[in-house]
């Protein structure tokens, strides 16, 4: 209840004078000054003795009469009912949001998930709509605004629980957007989940959602009692050579999202469905542990492994996947003069070193180099040679079916002009600083993959080089990717077909530049193999939920010209079609994918491992209201939407009409007090 | 006389009776005083170096601004470098402290309010020497003061800290969500009252702070004599808030009102720690000691999580 005028309320304290003088006078002896009374007015106290009132009535009727008048112009309404009445008002638009992460298959959550929505289905009056939308890594709407709840159960009748983990952010900005659309005057969102921490900490996204003005959220939360779930870690792999052979030594772990700790849990791992090795673990109470499994031999290509647990009360996350492959080295090539090995020695030296990836590297004159070694060819560097037209016309098609080349242009160097449109830039004159200051390297594209490696600070550094000589270059046709201190192009890009082409102005040993005999040379060498060969190591395993262009192998450039269209098939057995340009595939299931390119034999296929969110399995539940107030932007208590809403003129006269009843009360009051005072009086005269 | 002070007068100062503190007068001094002796006891130093750190040269680039280019360097190498620095980062602090008339109570020559001005005073000193911004804000039964968190403020807020008379009774919940909407930065705010509300709407005053993400440290200061209730004499005791009157005969009811202070304490406790807010029921006989090592651990701990 609350009052107009508040104010006049004061009018009240009037009342208590002659008690209060009554009570104060009683205790005058000593007075002791507290800072509150909130505990000693909580002990009862037994009064000693009080004055005697005699006509207790009289008395009570004339406080009642001041009161209710004193109150009447105070005019109280009821703020509880009159903004509920305001906000109950009119038909509802509701949004049931049901939580299908895997979490939900733990005990009796997704039954109790069920019966939560059928409430919340059932619970519809005439004239409401609502959408019912499965939510956990993103949110689908299963059924869009609908009153009919025939619709709405079929839709629940056909959720189930996926691999996904459990996402609450995209999945009320999506109940945001299909409130907004709606024309209903009440809205409601009813989120049923087991409110998992992590699905809101440390969630990207989760600042900028906020619900629409008026909208209420109510939360459902289907998780009780303590839990206890065991899940295995993503996998950590050590690849060692051996004999040619590669051999990957599996470090897996244990995770103990329980109270008691746990032991002797068997982690076993298996590799193309045969089990190779078990392992006992045991982790603390909220602890982890790790073993590590004797090594195996990678003897062909997507081999498929698995870590296992035991089953518990949540399986999902007790099995890891992972594919591994034997490493495949990058075949480079170096094309330089007949006779002149010096000059690509630092070159080899740097390139040698380094498993990932392995270089293979092949040296090569330029009348050597065939249309075989172009085949096999992943990067080929012109170190400083005259390049006759048939070595250009060779490697301008490599070039064009997706090869890297690097064009080094010392002093020798040359390009045909009738296959300019092959290469950032022709070279040109010579720059020599020799005479005056060595000039450096300047400004860098540290956004660019070539430099990125050394974007943080003390990650290489390049201006320590020097160089005496570079060769000028026209008006570049591709991006610059480094320049010397006099503005001149040190390295240049262009995407030529579906390859790559650098150009360093400068020469790759000691005779123009001191860069082979500086530290950041090796990386540098490695990140430039690497990015011409558009290499990228094949992750072991990905998440369900993420989103991957469709896998292409990069050997055998040249043979898959037939190439026709890509095909998926799913864990469970559904066939994907990817398209072969700009395709992309969805990992929704968990298990190994097969990837196949039809036309292209069965050594084309490539195996992808699909892992559930492990995340999801740490049950720490969140408070809910903490959920509520975050989004709603509001304190807990504050029902969301209803400090919002304006009840209507009519509403609120009906809600504060409570002043008039009580002016009639206490007029009438003071009528029976008048009567019963003047009898209590003339008796009183009569006795005396 | 600073010297005097930090040399003689008050070495030691952890041992020193918060009652002298509050006759010393000069908030700044007390602050120093306290801090300094509380420091010189610790065995690791809180100081963290200077808030830019040197990291490396870098070869000047066009663009660059010229202003940063290590001129030293250039007389010697005839090169332009630039030097480039790694700045750290500052937190935010900010001492919300309850004016309300019931903290103006005292029984052993300091009030609750002077003691909350101390330990007001002190950890903004401690604060700002680590150098993060420092904030503060007064509240009864509406926001008093409000200074916002910056590194140039510990002046004005020992300034304003000097000033504060308990004026008005105090409420929680109205302040505490202004506040709320004051401090939108992140950071650790160390709420000082003395709680005369229920635990529940205590919490629910707190929780709008708590649920912006602040990491809160909650000092419960209350009077020796709020705590033993050790009165004799039958008496009116009086509400220092309202001014409300009842008659007391403290033998027969001593015992039950510590049993409900004793419940009331830890009621909040069970209750703060239920947003994990740092709670500690300060007594101010007690030296300042306490409450400046609560301060420090719990800042131990924060770096701890997030290394």
């Amino acid at each position: 209840m609350g009052f107009v005028a508040p104010l006049i309320l004061a009018g009240l304290a009037a009342l208590a004078i002659p008690v209060l003088i009554h009570l104060i006078q009683r205790e005058r002896k000593r007075v002791v000054e507290f800072p509150s009374l909130m505990f000693l007015s909580r002990i009862p106290y037994q009064s000693v003795r009080r004055r005697r009132i005699r006509d207790w009535a009289l008395l009570a009727m004339r406080l009642a009469a001041l009161a209710l008048i004193v109150m009447a112009f105070a005019r109280p309404f009821f703020k509880r009912d009159s903004l509920a009445a305001a906000t109950q008002q009119g038909a509802r638009e509701a949004v049931i949001l049901v939580d299908t992460s895997y979490s939900m298959e733990y005990g009796d959550r997704w039954t109790r998930a069920r019966a939560a929505a059928r409430d919340a289905i059932s619970g519809l009056s005439a004239g409401d709509r609502a959408s019912l939308v499965f939510f956990s890594s993103g949110a689908e709407v299963a059924v869009r605004s609908s009153a009919d709840r025939g619709r709405l159960d079929a839709g629940l009748a056909s959720a189930a629980t996926g691999p996904g983990a459990t996402r609450f952010a995209p999945a009320i900005k999506l109940a945001a957007s299909l409130l907004a659309e709606s024309a209903l005057p009440r809205r409601e969102i009813v989120l049923i989940s087991d409110f998992q921490r992590r699905g809101w900490e440390q969630t990207p996204g989760r600042d900028d959602v906020k619900l629409p003005e008026r909208t209420v959220l109510t939360p459902v939360d289907v998780a009780s009692g303590e839990t206890a779930n065991l899940s295995v870690t993503p996998v950590s792999l050590q690849r060692t050579r051996f004999e040619n052979h590669d051999r990957i030594a599996v470090t897996a772990g244990l995770v103990n999202h329980s109270t008691k700790p746990v032991s002797g849990v068997q982690l076993s791992l298996e590799v193309d469905g045969q089990s190779i090795q078990s392992l006992p673990a045991s982790a603390a109470p909220g602890g982890s542990s790790s073993v590590t499994f004797a090594p195996f031999t990678v003897a062909s290509r997507n081999m498929r492994a698995s870590v296992k647990l035991p089953d518990d009360a949540l399986k999902r996350d007790n099995v890891f996947h992972f594919v591994v492959s034997p490493s495949e080295p990058v075949r480079v090539f170096v094309i330089g003069r007949a006779g002149a090995e010096r000059q690509s020695l630092y070159l080899a030296r740097a390139l040698a070193i380094g498993e990932s990836p392995r270089v293979e590297l092949v040296t090569r004159t330029p009348t050597a180099f065939s249309d075989a070694d172009a085949r096999q060819a992943a990067v080929v560097i012109l170190n400083d040679i005259q390049a006759p037209d048939d070595l250009a016309d060779r490697l301008a098609r490599f070039v064009r079916e997706g090869g890297g080349l690097l064009l080094a242009t010392g002093p020798q160097a040359t390009w045909p002009a009738r296959l300019a449109d092959v290469v950032p830039a022709l070279p040109g004159d010579l720059i020599d600083r020799t005479t005056t200051t060595p000039s450096r390297l300047g400004a860098l594209e540290y956004s660019h993959p070539v430099f990125e490696l050394f974007r943080a600070p003390r990650s290489g550094d390049f201006s320590s080089a020097r160089f005496y000589g570079y060769r000028a270059t026209g008006q570049p046709a591709g991006q610059v990717l480094a320049r010397f201190d006099d503005g001149t192009p040190a390295l240049l890009e262009r995407k030529t077909g579906a390859g790559r082409v650098l150009m360093w102005t400068s020469s790759l040993d000691l005779d123009w530049n001191d860069m082979p005999v500086k530290p950041v040379f090796l990386p540098f060498v490695h990140t430039l193999a690497k990015y011409l060969a558009d290499y990228a190591e094949a992750p072991a395993s990905l998440t369900v939920g993420q989103v991957i262009p469709a896998p292409r192998r990069t050997a055998g450039r040249g043979s898959a010209t037939n190439r026709g269209g890509t095909i998926a098939i799913a864990p469970s057995g559904t066939r994907v079609s990817v398209e072969t340009e700009d395709g992309a595939l969805e990992l929704n299931e968990q298990g190994f994918y097969d990837v196949r390119t039809q036309g292209a034999g069965s050594d084309s296929a490539t195996a992808l491992a699909a892992n559930v969110d492990l995340g999801e399995s740490d049950l720490t539940p969140l408070d809910a209201r903490e959920l509520a107030a975050a989004v709603a932007g509001r304190a807990p208590g504050e029902i969301a939407g209803l400090g919002a809403a304006r009840p209507s003129d009519d509403a609120q006269a009906q809600a504060q009409r409570l002043w008039w009843y009580l002016l009639v009360a206490g007029g009438l009051l003071l009528a029976g007090e008048t009567l019963l005072s003047n009898r209590l009086s003339q008796s009183g005269a009569r006795v005396s | 006389m600073r010297n005097e002070i930090q040399a003689g007068g008050l070495t030691g100062a952890r041992f020193v009776d918060p009652v002298v503190l509050a006759r010393v007068g000069n908030l700044e001094l007390v602050a120093r005083a306290v801090v300094d002796g509380f420091i010189n006891g610790m065995h690791r130093s809180p100081y963290f170096g200077a808030s830019v750190d040197f990291a490396e040269h870098r070869g000047y680039t066009a663009g660059d601004d010229i202003r940063r280019v290590d001129w030293k360097l250039f007389g010697r190498t005839d090169r332009f470098y630039i030097k480039e620095y790694e700045a750290d980062t500052n937190a935010n602090f900010a001492v919300l402290l309850d004016v309300s008339k019931s903290m103006g109570f005292g029984s052993r020559g300091i009030t609750k309010l002077e003691y909350g001005k101390i330990l007001a005073g002190c950890l903004t000193y401690l604060v700002h020497r680590q150098r993060d911004r420092v904030g503060f804000a007064a509240f009864d039964e509406d926001i008093v003061e409000f200074v916002p968190p910056s590194a140039k403020h510990m002046e004005v807020t020992l300034h304003v800290l000097d000033r504060l008379k308990p004026t008005r009774p105090g409420k929680l919940a109205p302040p505490m969500k202004k506040l709320a909407e004051h401090y939108a930065r992140r950071g650790l705010l160390v709420l000082v009252s003395d709680f005369y509300e229920e635990p529940q709407a205590v919490l629910e005053a707190v929780a709008p702070l708590r649920f912006r993400g602040h990491d809160m440290i909650v000092f419960h200061v209350l009077d020796p004599a709020e705590i033993e209730f050790n009165y004799d004499q039958a008496s009116a005791f009086e509400d220092l808030e309202s001014g409300e009157q009842i008659p007391v005969v403290p033998e027969s009811l001593a015992e039950q009102y510590r049993a409900l202070i004793r419940e009331h304490s830890e009621a909040l406790r069970s209750k703060f720690s239920e947003l994990r807010i740092d709670y500690a029921l300060l007594n101010t006989s007690t030296p300042l000691d306490q409450a400046l090592f609560k301060y420090l651990s719990m800042r131990e701990q924060l770096s701890r999580v997030k290394r």
